[in-house]
């Protein structure tokens, strides 16, 4: 399978480089697990959803989860916001609210669902792979010392960096 | 070929399966396509069907016992080949979207969802749904996704031959994300494009009925002849009927 390969001759398995690459963006443990709850927020870059009985979960992507009542699907509700980095899924049943907070799993008691209660955290729940979530790119590999990568940037090397994908 | 043929079997099973469903109560028919409580779009990593959740890594399969929702116990972990991008329960099966292929776990047993095959498609970033003997397979041509110059397409695929598993259409799309299906629609999430509806009434011959150009669109949950639709301008819900009326119910705007 794919992974980080070092490559030193240009062209590098049938792909040029062409200038643009990964770079990745990390952060440090304390920062990534500070998980808090607010008042209702707008949407910024809204993800994927899930319904659950009559509450609608949209993600806003890598930052948390707006919690909605939808009864009335004329009227939605939004009652309360999760700020929760690097955050793209969740899922609910009941009064319990699943979410990913990068490798970590999250369980929240939503049984008010103005107030969410974070209830329990499985560290290393969800097993991630150093590289970005696209095919035939280089990017700059990723360094475990430096923190936890969070998302990946875009940018413009002048040099090719040693891992491709 | 012949090692294909366990994977269409399924299907037509499955296929059987939900023409019943559909032929009994079309109403309760999205409830019927999904075993989970609630339920996600098909661009989800998580599931929860009964008491099991599971979550799809880049690489692995993780399931998890939820009887106590409070503290989910895990009982499996699969090993599987990065690029694993989507889960998508249906009855007693897994289809879980790579960016290579379609895997497909049997789940009879919950807790250790067992691998029957997996079927490979060309390299692309998206999900695909079933219904009947048709499988809806969207395959986004994004210079990242997809390699060379191959337009974005929804692909039709025929199971109902489970050794000869036949392309059947293929038309150009823009650039699909999440989709849904729902008795005769089917409607395909257009990312900055915009949002599709295509009539399946021939299920082997969609054909597109509405196009939204300013309704981006990223995922979609079809419920109960309702839209929940999120992308780049917020969230929007639609009520649809059979004759492809739609009616804005509300929206969540992105501001």
């Amino acid at each position: 399978m794919s992974s980080c390969v070092l490559s030193d001759s240009e062209p590098f398995n049938g792909n040029d480089f062409d200038g643009t690459a990964y770079r990745p963006i990390y952060a440090t443990a304390d920062e990534l697990t500070k998980v808090s709850v607010t008042a209702p927020v707008s949407l910024t870059d809204p993800g994927k959803i899930y319904v659950s009985d009559n509450y609608l979960f949209i993600n806003d992507r890598g930052r948390g989860v707006h919690i909605i009542d939808n009864k009335d699907p004329k009227k939605p509700v939004n009652l309360s916001f999760i700020s929760i980095l690097s955050n793209y899924d969740i899922a609910a049943k009941g009064n319990w609210l699943y979410a990913d907070n990068a490798t970590d799993l999250l369980v929240f008691d939503i049984s008010d669902p103005r107030v969410p209660k974070l209830i329990k955290r499985i560290t290393n729940a969800i097993p991630v792979s150093y590289f970005p979530p696209y095919q035939n790119i280089f990017f700059e590999c990723a360094d475990e010392k430096k923190g936890v990568v969070i998302k990946w940037e875009k940018v413009t090397l002048d040099k090719q960096p040693n891992c491709f994908r | 070929m012949k090692k294909l043929a366990p994977v269409f079997f399924i299907c037509l099973a499955l296929a059987g399966v939900v023409i019943l469903l559909f032929g009994c109560d079309m109403k309760s028919s999205d409830s019927a396509i999904s075993p989970q409580s609630g339920q996600g779009g098909s661009m989800a990593r998580f599931a929860i069907t009964g008491n099991t959740l599971y979550i799809v890594s880049k690489k692995s399969l993780e399931v998890y016992n939820i009887s106590d929702g409070a503290s989910p116990v895990k009982t499996e972990s699969k090993n599987m080949e990065i690029g694993i991008e989507t889960i998508f329960p249906y009855q007693n099966h897994l289809f879980i979207g790579a960016n290579d292929g379609m895997y497909i776990y049997n789940n009879s047993k919950p807790e250790n969802p067992v691998l029957l095959t997996k079927y490979s498609h060309v390299q692309s970033c998206d999900p695909v749904v079933v219904q009947g003997n048709y499988a809806y397979v969207t395959l986004r041509a994004s210079s990242l996704c997809r390699p060379g110059a191959t337009p974005s397409s929804l692909d039709v695929i025929d199971i109902s031959k489970p050794s000869e598993p036949v392309l059947v259409n293929s038309q150009v799309m823009d650039s699909p994300y999440g989709l849904g299906v729902s008795n005769n629609m089917l409607f395909v999430c257009e990312g900055e494009k915009g949002f599709r509806i295509m009539d399946i009434t021939n299920p082997k011959l969609p054909f597109g009925k509405q196009y939204f150009k300013d309704l981006p669109s990223y995922d979609v949950i079809v419920r109960n002849n309702q839209l929940i639709i999120t992308g780049a301008k917020g969230l929007f819900q639609y009520q649809f009927d059979d004759q492809n009326n739609m009616e804005l119910l509300s929206k969540i705007p992105v501001l």
